[in-house]
């Protein structure tokens, strides 16, 4: 077919896309792209279609954006520690729970569920001699057996300490990852479908979609995190990150402080909620996206909303019982 | 008047404008598709591309420019870079407001519609090895440096890249085939 470039000629221009790219690259990477695109009429052709087709691929919408991640980068964990014989392990202790669950059932299973109301701080002393301090607005079931300590956190934050017992491993499960405790002390906050855990003392081993349960589909991931490690769960990114964290960081909750670091305003916001009187609700879905990295005191949520304006370009509208952030750059609703 | 015998700053600021109006008969094609590529935006580009001609029309010191066409790509080049660190205090999104999508380059071929245009895609990336659409995947889609694929997948950057390429070039072909009649 005439004018379309082949196939070589648009791999040399997909590369020469990928490297005018970085921004770092020099004079002389442009110069050498120049002089190629000199070299062939086709050569222009050719990387003008990539750079269409790279435009392109910027508009994909959230649904098919999610589609291809989900298909073809499905969410894995990160860095070292993949130990598919741990897991392995992992998942028959697991197994092996299950069935004492079942032999023993009505012999020895104890549930309980635990709330805390938006702007309290609670603390749960558990039977088993494990300590839990509940953030505000935040839920937990526990369900223990003669096998394991299953919690599941529902919603909102808790920091746990936990008895340890080997024979006994205590579970939490949020949402699509479940954390095993080696003998610890962790932080884990949930909003929605998004999930951080902070190690402040021991070692955690964290599993991504149903690692350690039962219904496990594609094989279970696992990544152990340490004292001084946070890490945070996306369902919509395809692996968790770690970053670093302090003990203070990690539980400034406790003080009334909420910290983050470098989290979408939507996250931000969920856990805002959580000890605020009035919810705060965001009107335009591209302001979830922006990112806040600092400290918010939770008896002074107000100045901070107030103050808000000045760091991101939008508008804080304040209702009767609610609190409204909407993008500066669109027109109020008559 | 009194100007007479040396040059004056009307002599200079004529000679770049000549000098310019060479630069974008020659290079703005070039120029536009070197932004397109570093904004993901057509319309963007023309934007930038625009501005660079005016800073190299009211440079201070035209003849201390040792390469004119240099100095346009470095204008252009940081100009960008400002356009997009805008962006992202704005938006943190590529495309800010549906009303861009009226200035999408203008492509002589048929366009299939959005729907079918993204299942084609997808069937191009199904015909790569898992690697490759995987990379391309992290980097393209969801925007992650190269370093963070290679991490993740446990790569050199230099495979990644290479992965990317191959896919990169491989849904172009695809695309041509669907939409040059």
């Amino acid at each position: 077919m005439p004018g379309i470039p082949d196939e070589k000629t648009l791999h040399t221009a997909a590369d020469w896309w990928l490297r005018l790219r970085d921004h770092d690259g020099s004079d002389e990477t442009i110069e050498q792209w120049l002089t190629w695109t000199r070299a062939d009429r086709s050569h222009m052709e050719a990387f003008e279609r990539v750079t269409e087709l790279g435009e392109r691929l910027g508009t994909i919408d959230a649904f098919t954006r999610r589609q291809w991640i989900d298909e073809f980068a499905p969410p894995v964990v990160a860095r070292r520690s993949w130990l598919p014989l741990a897991a392995a392990a992992a998942a028959v202790i697991a197994l092996f729970g299950g069935y004492v669950a079942w032999s023993t059932f009505n012999a020895s299973v104890t549930t309980a569920s635990y709330t805390s109301a938006v702007a309290q701080n609670r603390t749960i002393n558990l039977p088993d001699g494990s300590t839990v301090a509940m953030g505000g607005a935040s839920m937990l079931t526990t369900r223990f057996t003669r096998g394991e300590r299953r919690v599941e956190l529902g919603a909102g934050e808790a920091f746990f300490q936990v008895a340890h017992n080997a024979k006994q491993p205590f579970i939490v499960t949020v949402g699509n990852v479940s954390i095993r405790d080696i003998g610890t002390a962790f932080d884990i906050r949930r909003s929605g479908q998004r999930v951080t855990i902070a190690v402040t003392e021991g070692r955690v081993q964290i599993f991504d979609g149903s690692g350690t349960a039962d219904h496990d589909t594609h094989g279970p991931h696992m990544l152990e995190a340490v004292a001084g490690e946070r890490v945070s769960y996306d369902p919509d990114a395809s692996a968790m990150s770690i970053s670093p964290v302090t003990p203070e960081q990690a539980t400034a909750w406790r003080s009334d402080r909420l910290e983050f670091i470098n989290e979408p305003l939507e996250v931000v916001i969920a856990n805002v909620n959580r000890y605020s009187i009035h919810p705060v609700h965001i009107a335009d879905a591209d302001l979830e996206v922006l990112t806040f990295t600092g400290t918010i005191k939770t008896d002074a949520i107000d100045q901070w909303l107030g103050a808000l304006p000045q760091v991101f370009p939008l508008r804080v509208s304040r209702g009767a019982d609610q609190v409204i952030l909407s993008n500066a750059e669109r027109r109020p609703s008559p | 008047m009194d100007t007479l015998g040396k040059p004056t700053d009307l002599d200079t600021s004529t000679e770049q404008a000549a000098r310019v109006a060479a630069l974008f008969r020659e290079h703005n094609r070039a120029l536009i598709a070197f932004l397109q590529c570093r904004l993901n935006s057509f319309s963007d580009a023309q934007e930038i591309a625009q501005e660079a001609y005016v800073r190299m029309l009211t440079l201070e010191r035209p003849d201390e420019v040792v390469s004119q066409r240099a100095y346009l790509f470095r204008i252009a080049s940081n100009l960008a870079l400002d356009r997009l660190r805008m962006r992202k205090v704005r938006n943190d999104m590529p495309i800010e407001l549906p009303a861009d999508e009226l200035h999408l380059p203008p492509v002589p071929e048929r366009h299939v519609t959005t729907g079918e245009q993204w299942r084609e895609l997808r069937k191009a990336l199904r015909e790569l090895p898992a690697k490759t659409s995987q990379a391309f995947v992290m980097h393209v889609i969801e925007g992650r440096d190269f370093h963070i694929v290679a991490q993740v997948m446990k790569l050199s950057e230099r495979m990644v890249r290479y992965h990317v390429t191959n896919a990169l070039a491989h849904c172009r072909a695809r695309v041509d085939e669907m939409e040059i009649p």
